[in-house]
Order: structure tokens, then C-alpha cells, then sequence
């Protein structure tokens, strides 16, 4: 059975930290952006992880707001075609 | 066989239609449906609880031939109620998961409502009480996924008197407003209670 909470072409910041993903919620709320906390669907990876949600349009200001703040996520990730497509791992102490 | 035309309708009333035709004749039904979403959810929801469907296009729309469910016909045959051999329900008593920290607790049963989509199994019902009426309405993150529930046959049903205490009786974005009477009797003649 196919998950149904992503639709083609949106993005996935997958985050193994719960804290983390929680103030990265919190800030781009507050920022007005368009964004939804979701548990990182099974085909993105086994262990529980939480991911945030977004279309392409924010990418861009999003990815760099998190970058600022220091909240990357451990990679993000794109819906293409029925499959998450890993666009991006990132590297970084706290995770 | 019985035939049911569900051919214009929206989700979820193809998919309710198709349970209680089944619950009715037991056995083999015909469903018309238009093509998309409702000829999907009309599908999974039968194969789910075990019947085999051929599915033959039409000039305007699809036809579903559902058979078979050999648990489905016992049940018929036996006349015992559907609903007290069968149904699984979710009772949802708040808007948080658990007794910890509230981020935490909203966090948790978001997620569990999320990932019920991807779960083979699902409960035949949901039951909202107390704060647990907020997930079903306007604004609540949980509203996108409780659809989705609802398009393959779930039923939501909200506590009147718990919305209307919030003063949300007129913002239920999902499901049906239910009342204590009908709460305790679908508790009561449920096959399992689970209590988030």
C-alpha cells in the first residue's frame, strides 16, 4: 500500500533527531512558511525518523533558513515518479 | 448478483456504499464507480478484507466484481451482526499520546494518525472524545490524513458535546458528529477497543 502524504514533487527534510526536527519546525513556522512535521514515510528509511515536509517552490528559502540556524536535516529528499529520490546527505555534529 | 451504482458519487460514498451492500448480501456484489480515486479506494477497501475484485472498464466508468471473502460469508450466513464479529475500533480520548510533555504527546499521535495510512491493517472506526474532537477539525494538521482514512471507509465520528464545548460544533472538517448513546454502543459491540 503506497503512502499517500506526499504528493509528486515535494521535498523531505528527514531528521534522526526528535529535538532537532521540533525547533526546525518551530522556526519555519514562525517564518511563515508552508511546511508540515510528518513521520519519514517507511520507504525513506526503517528507523523512526520525522521529516519536514514542503513543496519545490520553497526550497530554496527553506534549505538556507535551516542552514543559517544550524537545523539541517541529515539529508533531504525529493518524491519523483513513486520513489524518494536522496538529493542532498548532510554532515554535521549534533545529529 | 446485487448491483450498486455509485457512478458520480464522491469519496467517501462509494466506499460506504460497497460495506453495506457487502454487510447486506453477504457475498458477491457488482459496483459501478468512475475511474480515479473512487475505483482505488473501492478496491483496496474490498481486497483488505479479503475479497477478490475483477475490474472491467466501461463505456462510462468501471465495473467491480467483488467475490469471495470466505470470513465475509460465514459471517452472512451465521447472522450474527456484522459489527460484533468484526469491527475494530480507535478511541481517540485526546490530542496528545501519552502523559509526557505535550509537544511530545501532539507530536506522537500525529504521527500514529500519519502512519496509519501506511499500515496494511485499519480500524473500522474512530472515535474522538474530549480534546481528541480538535484533530478532526478545520486547521488541525491531522485533518489531510484523517481524509485519506476516511476515503478508504473509516469511519470518523466526533463527540457533539465535546465540539461544542471547544465551540467548534460548526468547524468539524472530517467525519460525522456523534453522540454519547452511539458511542457507547459502537464501543460496546465492537470486536476490539483500542484506547490511545
Amino acid at each position: 500500500m503506497g503512502q499517500q502524504v506526499v504528493r509528486e514533487g515535494q521535498y523531505l527534510a528527514v531528521f534522526n533527531s526528535t529535538h532537532r526536527v521540533l525547533k526546525a519546525e518551530s522556526l519555519l513556522k514562525s517564518s511563515g512558511l508552508p511546511i508540515m512535521l510528518i513521520p519519514a514515510p517507511r520507504a525513506v528509511q526503517a528507523n523512526c525518523g520525522l521529516a519536514i515536509r514542503f513543496d519545490e517552490e520553497h526550497q530554496d528559502v527553506i534549505m538556507e533558513l535551516l542552514t543559517v540556524q544550524n537545523l539541517l536535516p541529515a539529508f533531504l529528499c525529493q518524491f519523483i515518479n513513486n520513489n524518494f529520490v536522496t538529493i542532498r546527505e548532510y554532515q554535521h555534529e549534533n545529529h | 448478483m446485487k448491483t450498486i451504482d455509485c457512478r458520480g458519487q464522491a469519496c467517501p460514498t462509494p466506499v460506504i456504499a460497497t460495506k453495506k451492500a457487502l454487510e447486506e448480501s453477504g457475498s458477491s456484489i457488482r459496483v459501478l464507480v468512475d475511474d480515479g480515486a473512487p475505483r482505488e479506494n473501492v478496491g483496496r477497501f474490498v481486497r483488505n478484507r479479503g475479497y477478490q475484485v475483477i475490474e472491467t472498464a466501461e463505456a462510462d466508468g468501471w465495473s467491480l466484481q467483488v467475490t469471495g471473502s470466505v470470513a465475509a460469508e460465514e459471517t452472512a450466513q451465521s447472522n450474527v451482526p456484522a459489527s460484533a464479529s468484526g469491527d475494530k475500533v480507535l478511541l481517540v480520548t485526546s490530542d496528545r499520546l501519552g502523559d509526557g510533555p505535550e509537544e511530545l504527546g501532539y507530536l506522537l499521535i500525529k504521527n500514529f494518525i500519519f502512519t496509519l495510512l501506511e499500515t496494511p491493517q485499519q480500524p473500522d472506526r474512530i472515535l474522538f472524545l474530549n480534546s481528541g474532537v480538535l484533530l478532526a477539525t478545520e486547521g488541525a494538521e491531522t485533518v489531510e490524513a484523517l481524509k485519506r482514512l476516511e476515503e478508504r471507509g473509516v469511519e470518523l465520528l466526533a463527540c457533539g458535546v465535546c465540539l461544542d464545548y471547544f465551540k467548534k460544533k460548526d468547524q468539524l472538517a472530517v467525519g460525522q458528529v456523534t453522540n454519547m448513546f452511539s458511542t457507547a454502543e459502537h464501543l460496546l459491540t465492537a470486536s476490539s477497543v483500542i484506547k490511545l
